[in-house]
């Protein structure tokens, strides 16, 4: 069954096509020697037959009889042709019946048919013949029959059978193994494909360290398929923490609201449990706004309010924004304007990314800190740094807190109330996608985030954490 | 009793239509509208809506984005086009990215995404209704408070008081509209100018510092909480 199916396959189609170029080049080469043969011969013969015409054009009568009579003599092969005609083309001598009236009396070769006259009868022969006319107003005809040279032609057919049809079939057979063999190939690899699609997402496609095309396929697959096995861990991982996002203040919504059942003795206790129990329940609600905000960001393939945006007003705005709260923490939020450079893009969007850098890092901060907010010029464009004195962000953890949901519990833990949301830091990388910006963590003493406005591979996460360790102190001394 | 339920200004005289298909969403907003004074209809099409807003005298409309027959936008389009200037709240499911600049372009005043809490509804509506005193006037007074706007100075009573730029713009915003609700989304686009939803409820610190700064240590406060919706300023009695 799989040698029809090898025969159908692309890589045999590819070997025949490559078989039938070789044959066509073939016989291009073999038409080439044919004529190159048949010109080489025929001015041999003309040569020949043109010196022994003007030999006997130019001796005596008795001697140009002789000559053609000799000329004649020796001729198995029924080749030579020779004649001698009065001055009316009437035949005085040789095996040439009559003078043809096409042929030209220039004493040079040309191609004619003339009629061959001998013991054997009369014969109509291709060949190159020479006739001139003597002083005396005879004409000498001398030629050759070249219908011999198809016996060139025979031996070049006879050439190209004996080396095409071994060429083929040597082709032929090649082509069916190099198909059965990339048959076998994509064989494995559809099982093993069959066996990711039935989930079993760790499984691989086969490498044979051949460099070969299919195998760098399988490669750039299989390095496809890590990250989407990373990615449906990571999505599995997130129902749990949604669930866990919102159940937390429902059940406190549920608490209060049992105990103030039970408790409540007035109108104003009911109310106080009610304002308690809303209060609970717009928490839960900001989990899901923040998630829909970013599935919705996301999901814009474009901008729609594209604009220069003056990212120092922007980043002025932001620092002014959280002056308050920043104060009331005991947190010295500083600002830093580098370049005045605009970038294009939606100016609600960059400020609520930059805002939510800047709310991470307030939030994060323990008194006494420094949170920095640098506008910075690169040389690709400008870039903004929100910098603070906080835990940081541990290395292995860095890439989780960008996706959606990840509560880093352990080095930045919820502060409880509403402020607990892993979300800002995936909204903030869903609006530095939209933009093409570059979306930088890095941590050392304190959590260093870049958005990098300039060129660059878009849309990518970075995770850079020695070139940025030191940048919150450095700056701070600055 | 709720502070907003002490509504003082007629809004009992506001006729407010109301054009959504959506049956669950109209009657919760009818029901909240006729809680609050107003006196609201509804019609579930936007051809419908359309008939309904010419035939009579509204104070304003809610349009949803999405209707079927004719939509939202060319609903009020076609008002705006036969001079119908009556003020219009426009509500969608559709992403606020988008939608909002479009909504607001075709010539509706607000724009509301959905799903929203009631209490912004009513608060932006009544934004709608009272439009503020004309910004001619280089002087604003509520109560003892006194902002002049040509000298960039605030006192209540005698005192003067203090007041970073932002602070200034945000209590001009809110002596323009004294005694209405504000919602805390409605300051950060009116008073900072943009429009997202912070994680922290920094609205609050600022509001928390206005008020320091307003309300001396025995005098009566003059910015007033609204549980689950935002603040309102008022002259203390």
């Amino acid at each position: 069954m799989r040698l029809p199916e090898a025969l159908r396959s692309t890589t045999f189609r590819w070997t025949l096509a490559i078989a039938g170029a070789v044959a066509a080049c073939n016989l291009f080469m073999a038409a080439c020697f044919y004529l190159r043969t048949t010109m080489y011969l025929t001015s041999n013969i003309d040569a020949a037959i043109a010196e022994a015409a003007s030999l006997i054009a130019a001796s005596s009568p008795e001697d140009a009889t002789e000559s053609i009579i000799h000329r004649l003599r020796d001729d198995p092969r029924r080749v030579k042709l020779a004649g001698l005609f009065n001055p009316d083309g009437k035949r005085l001598l040789g095996n040439i019946a009559t003078l043809p009236g096409t042929l030209a009396l220039d004493g040079h070769a040309h191609a004619t048919v003339l009629p061959r006259i001998d013991s054997n009868g009369t014969e109509a022969q291709s060949a190159r013949a020479v006739a001139i006319r003597q002083p005396s107003g005879n004409i000498v005809v001398v030629g050759r029959d070249v219908d011999g040279m198809r016996d060139v032609a025979a031996t070049v057919d006879r050439g190209i059978v004996l080396q095409l049809v071994p060429a083929l079939l040597l082709a032929l057979i090649l082509g069916a193994w190099l198909s059965v063999r990339a048959q076998r190939r994509v064989e494995e690899m559809r099982a093993q494909a069959s066996r990711i699609i039935s989930g079993e997402l760790q499984a691989r496609l086969p490498i044979r360290q051949t460099r070969d095309p299919l195998d760098r396929l399988a490669i750039i697959v299989n390095r496809m398929l890590e990250e989407i096995e990373m990615l449906v861990r990571a999505l599995a991982g997130v129902g749990d923490d949604i669930a866990h996002d919102i159940r937390t203040p429902l059940t406190r919504v549920r608490a209060t609201l049992e105990r103030g059942r039970e408790s409540a003795r007035s109108l104003g206790d009911l109310q106080a449990v009610t304002d308690r129990a809303i209060a609970g329940l717009d928490q839960s609600l900001a989990v899901v706004t923040a998630l829909l905000r970013i599935a919705e960001i996301d999901h814009h393939r474009r901008l729609a309010a594209v604009d220069a945006v003056q990212l120092a007003e922007t980043l002025r705005a932001v620092a002014e924004f959280y002056e308050p709260i920043a104060e009331d923490k005991g947190v010295a939020l500083e600002l830093e304007i580098e370049t005045a450079a605009p970038v294009t893009g939606d100016r609600d969007l960059i400020f609520e990314a930059v805002a939510n850098l800047v709310d991470n890092a307030v939030k994060f901060t323990p008194s006494g800190g420094q949170v920095l907010i640098a506008l910075l010029h690169r040389g690709d464009g400008p870039v903004i740094r929100v910098a603070d004195t906080g835990p940081g962000i541990r290395e292995d953890e860095r890439e989780k807190v960008i996706r959606r949901f990840y509560r880093s519990d352990k080095s930045r833990g919820a502060q409880g109330g509403s402020q607990g949301f892993g979300l800002g830091l995936s909204l903030v990388a869903a609006i530095v996608k939209l933009h093409g910006f570059r979306l930088v963590v890095a941590s050392g003493a304190g959590c260093v985030v870049e958005i990098i406005c300039g060129a660059g591979e878009p849309g990518e996460v970075e995770l850079l954490p020695e070139r940025l360790a030191a940048a919150p102190v450095a700056l701070a001394a600055e | 009793m709720h502070p907003i339920r002490c509504i003082p200004w007629g809004a009992d005289l506001a006729k407010i239509l109301v054009i959504e298909d959506d049956n669950e969403t109209a009657d919760e907003i009818v029901t909240a509208l006729s809680d609050r004074g107003y006196r609201p209809a509804r019609a579930s099409t936007g051809t419908e809506g359309l008939e309904r807003a010419r035939d009579s005298d509204w104070d304003a409309l809610v349009v949803d984005r999405m209707l079927p027959g004719l939509d939202g936008l060319a609903v009020i389009e076609t008002l705006r086009n036969e001079n119908v200037m009556t003020p219009v709240l426009v509500l969608s499911a559709l992403s606020a990215v988008n939608e909002r600049i479009r909504g607001l372009r075709a010539g509706g005043d607000d724009y509301l995404a959905k799903p929203f809490a009631l209490g912004e509804l009513t608060a932006r509506l009544e934004a709608l209704l009272r439009r503020p005193a004309a910004p001619r006037e280089t002087t604003l007074r509520v109560g003892p408070l006194e902002l002049d706007l040509l000298e960039r100075t605030a006192r209540r009573g005698h005192r003067a008081l203090d007041l970073l730029p932002r602070e200034f713009r945000l209590l001009d915003y809110m002596m323009r509209r004294e005694g209405q609700v504000l919602t805390r989304a409605m300051l950060l686009e009116q008073v900072w100018n943009y429009r997202f939803v912070p994680q922290t409820n920094l609205v609050d610190v600022h509001i928390g510092r206005l008020r320091r700064k307003l309300d001396g240590p025995d005098e009566n406060p003059m910015i007033l909480s609204v549980r689950g919706v935002g603040f309102m300023l008022h002259a203390p009695a």
